[in-house]
């Protein structure tokens, strides 16, 4: 079945015009994601105007292009001038830049490459066989889990995406909010519109999306003048070779820290919310525990490389299981995926991959292809982006603002979504200089309308709110969520407040209960394991360590 | 202004928004079907945001005041100070808003360039040399978009009322 349905994928993006699309969209990747302050999420983001008129699997097929390209982009910029291309290329710099300073650019580079190519293939066989192993999960659920899955997905982008919770839940709730505005999809009334027609139709995801998100970074990269006038050979020196064959000796030579990374990186991708810029740190810092000589990261060593530019190519993939598995995005950039599919009428579910296998394979086949041509065309694009470093941020970003008018209004031929763009464009500007993150508003406003159908599902087959609470799965993500509202508050105050030690334990036996609630064999046996997991943190956080003085300071 | 200002002042701000949408709720016609009424999932929402608004405006009023801000707006004494600091974001807003305004008239394509040039100038300054830089890209990206989207991809760009329609 899998190897029909994989055979089918490839007789679809096998066309002339599919593989130059997917060429184009490399390598458009691999120089948006290599400009520090272009995002992967805005490459893919810009992209999608371009696809309306395509099939559906050309446009997504063209749209992980992208993807992939930028996941590797960003070490290009991150080596050579020691800014990150990209928020999922900044642990590649602390030892990439020293590697390229110390005379051996080039082999810094072909590590990064190398490294990115490893990673998103083993990530690309994760995602063939993990997507459908957990569509098949996503069948038990009803609208009850649902509904806790998606306030899960917010609570922990909230908890993850900046420094303040709070304002992390603010965000998630004005997502959620933006939602509402307009005609409600249940009954067609009509919803904060104060009277304008225009409002009757809500706000569109793509033009909120690229108001908030694109519109908002291109004007904080050009707020100082000094900066936007730069090009980006005025902050590093550009280099424009690869060495490939000694590249390929030192990533194989290094395979544990390679597949290990690419681990970490899938598993973060699956989490919604967790996305390139965490694997990255968390895989470098994995790397650098795990090493014989810890301190020779930063010098410029090639584990420094291959960690970082390794998860974060697997990312995607993991992300890519969640959106096509469950339908729920796992960061922006798999949003932005989803916003694509419903405007091609494909609505992922837990049943997307068993009703369009050839659709849901083209994306697993799209993302295994595009990580070769990867492969041949960073070469190539280097030469490209020595080019486009001469070119002064302020042209960029105002030529991508010229772009975005256009792209939005192409969506639905309707003035009031360029209205949307600049509307959401300003109060995209204001959450970034008032300090709240945006990644939990676009989760939101992706989630918002699935969050209310399912919870006006729920409330038409009964108005009691003990499901939420007795159904396993919908007590899973409710404790899940819990738990990660106060992740950041644990992470603040570890080892300093008491109520910390218990924290990972309590997570542990807590989120048994709704394993044995699940029945079967494997699950109660998963809780079996987390309730020996919970005894034995609690016995060597109490009893092996000794107790710190932790009284309260306030 | 302070940081910890401008967080009492934006937590405000949210109560008051979520004061104005609760009084619009009452609104939302409420049909004679269906359990879960059109209004009360937008106020369930408004009341977890009333709360943590809420939330933050304490959070914000008992925050150290003697922990002063260091970000660059604290130094920031006038109106033209601080029209100075924002120019650039201040630039690209109101050139946007005023291409929105001439699309009408201009069309996608000539107010799409003339956007592009202008901001290009006001962003990266008037001297002869850049302004042909800055007509040769607004003229090439703009015109390159136009034509993509028009003849490649068949989507119907307003054309104004100088330009002829191409359609």
């Amino acid at each position: 079945m899998i190897v029909e349905n994989v055979i089918g994928a490839f007789v679809e993006l096998a066309t002339i015009q599919t593989i130059i699309l997917m060429m184009i969209g490399v390598a458009g990747g691999l120089i948006a994601g290599a400009i520090p302050g272009f995002t992967i999420a805005m490459a893919v983001v810009l992209t999608l105007p371009f696809t309306f008129g395509m099939p559906a699997t050309q446009g997504l097929a063209t749209m992980v292009s992208v993807l992939v390209g930028g996941l590797s982009g960003g070490l290009m910029a991150g080596i050579m001038t020691g800014i990150p291309g990209t928020p999922s290329s900044v642990a590649t710099t602390f030892d990439g830049f020293p590697m390229a300073r110390n005379g051996q650019p080039g082999l810094a580079l072909g590590i990064g490459v190398w490294s990115s190519f490893a990673g998103g293939i083993i990530s690309a066989i994760l995602l063939v066989t993990l997507a459908p192993q957990l569509a098949k999960i996503g069948l038990e659920f009803n609208p009850w889990d649902y509904f806790m899955l998606v306030m899960f997905a917010l609570t922990i982008t909230a908890s993850l995406a900046g420094k303040d919770l709070i304002k992390g839940l603010i965000a998630g709730a004005m997502g959620l909010f933006v939602c509402t505005i307009g005609e409600d999809d249940a009954a067609g009334m009509a919803r904060f519109n104060f009277g304008s027609d225009a409002l009757l139709q809500g706000f569109d995801f793509i033009a909120v999306l690229i108001g908030l998100f694109a519109f908002s970074q291109l004007l904080s990269d050009v707020r100082d003048p000094e900066t936007a006038g730069q090009s980006l050979t005025e902050r590093g020196q550009i280099y424009g070779r690869i060495e490939h064959r000694r590249a390929i000796r030192t990533v194989l030579h290094h395979w544990v820290t390679v597949v290990r990374s690419a681990l970490i990186g899938v598993f973060t991708g699956i989490l919604p919310g967790a996305g390139g810029s965490i694997a990255n740190i968390l895989a470098y810092d994995q790397a650098k525990k795990m090493s014989k000589h810890p301190e020779k990261f930063g010098t410029g060593i090639p584990e420094g490389i291959i960690a970082p530019e390794s998860s974060n190519n697997a990312v995607e993939g993991g992300a890519l299981i969640t959106m096509m598995a469950l339908g729920i995005p796992g960061d922006v950039t798999t949003a932005v995926m989803l916003g694509a599919l419903l405007i091609h009428d494909v609505i992922p579910s837990p049943t997307f991959i068993t009703e369009e296998p050839i659709l849901a394979y083209s994306i697993f086949i799209a993302f295994f292809v595009a990580t070769f041509m990867m492969i041949g065309l960073q070469s190539f694009m280097l030469r490209i982006f020595v080019l486009v470093t001469r070119v002064r941020m302020y042209v960029l970003a105002s030529v991508i603002l010229g772009f975005c008018g256009i792209g939005v209004f192409a969506i639905h031929n309707v003035d009031f979504d360029l209205w949307t763009l600049f509307w959401f464009g300003i109060l995209g500007f204001l959450m970034r200089q008032f300090g709240f993150p945006l990644a939990p508003m676009i989760l939101g406003v992706v989630l918002g309308n699935i969050a209310e159908l399912n919870l006006a599902r729920s409330f038409a087959i009964t108005t009691e709110l003990t499901p939420f609470v007795t159904r396993p799965w919908s007590l899973l993500f409710l404790i899940l969520a819990i738990f990660s509202t106060f992740f950041p508050l644990y992470q603040r105050h570890r080892n300093v407040r008491q109520w910390t030690v218990v924290y990972a334990p309590a997570m542990a036996a807590s989120v048994s209960l709704p394993m044995f609630m699940m029945g079967g064999v494997a699950r109660p046996l998963i809780g079996i394991a987390l309730l020996i997991l919970s005894g034995y943190l609690v016995w060597h956080r109490t009893w092996q360590r000794p107790r710190s003085d932790t009284s309260d300071t306030n | 202004m302070q940081r910890l200002n401008q967080d009492t002042l934006v937590a405000m701000v949210l109560l008051v928004f979520c004061g104005v949408c609760f009084w619009a709720s009452f609104d939302i016609r409420q049909p004679d079907y269906g359990v879960l009424l059109p209004s009360t999932w937008p106020r369930v929402i408004l009341g977890v945001l009333s709360l943590l608004s809420f939330t933050y405006l304490v959070q914000s009023i008992r925050r150290d005041r003697t922990a002063t801000s260091t970000t660059p707006e604290t130094h920031l004494t006038s109106v033209w100070d601080w029209l100075r600091y924002w120019r650039n974001p201040l630039y690209c807003f109101g050139l946007f808003l005023a291409y929105l305004l001439m699309l009408p008239i201009l069309g996608m394509l000539l107010a799409g360039m003339t956007f592009v040039f202008l901001l290009q100038s006001l962003l990266g300054g008037w001297h002869p040399r850049r302004l042909l830089m800055h007509t040769l890209v607004a003229i090439l990206s703009v015109g390159g978009m136009w034509s993509v989207f028009t003849f490649g991809l068949d989507v119907m760009l307003p054309s104004g009322i100088i330009l002829p329609s191409f359609y």
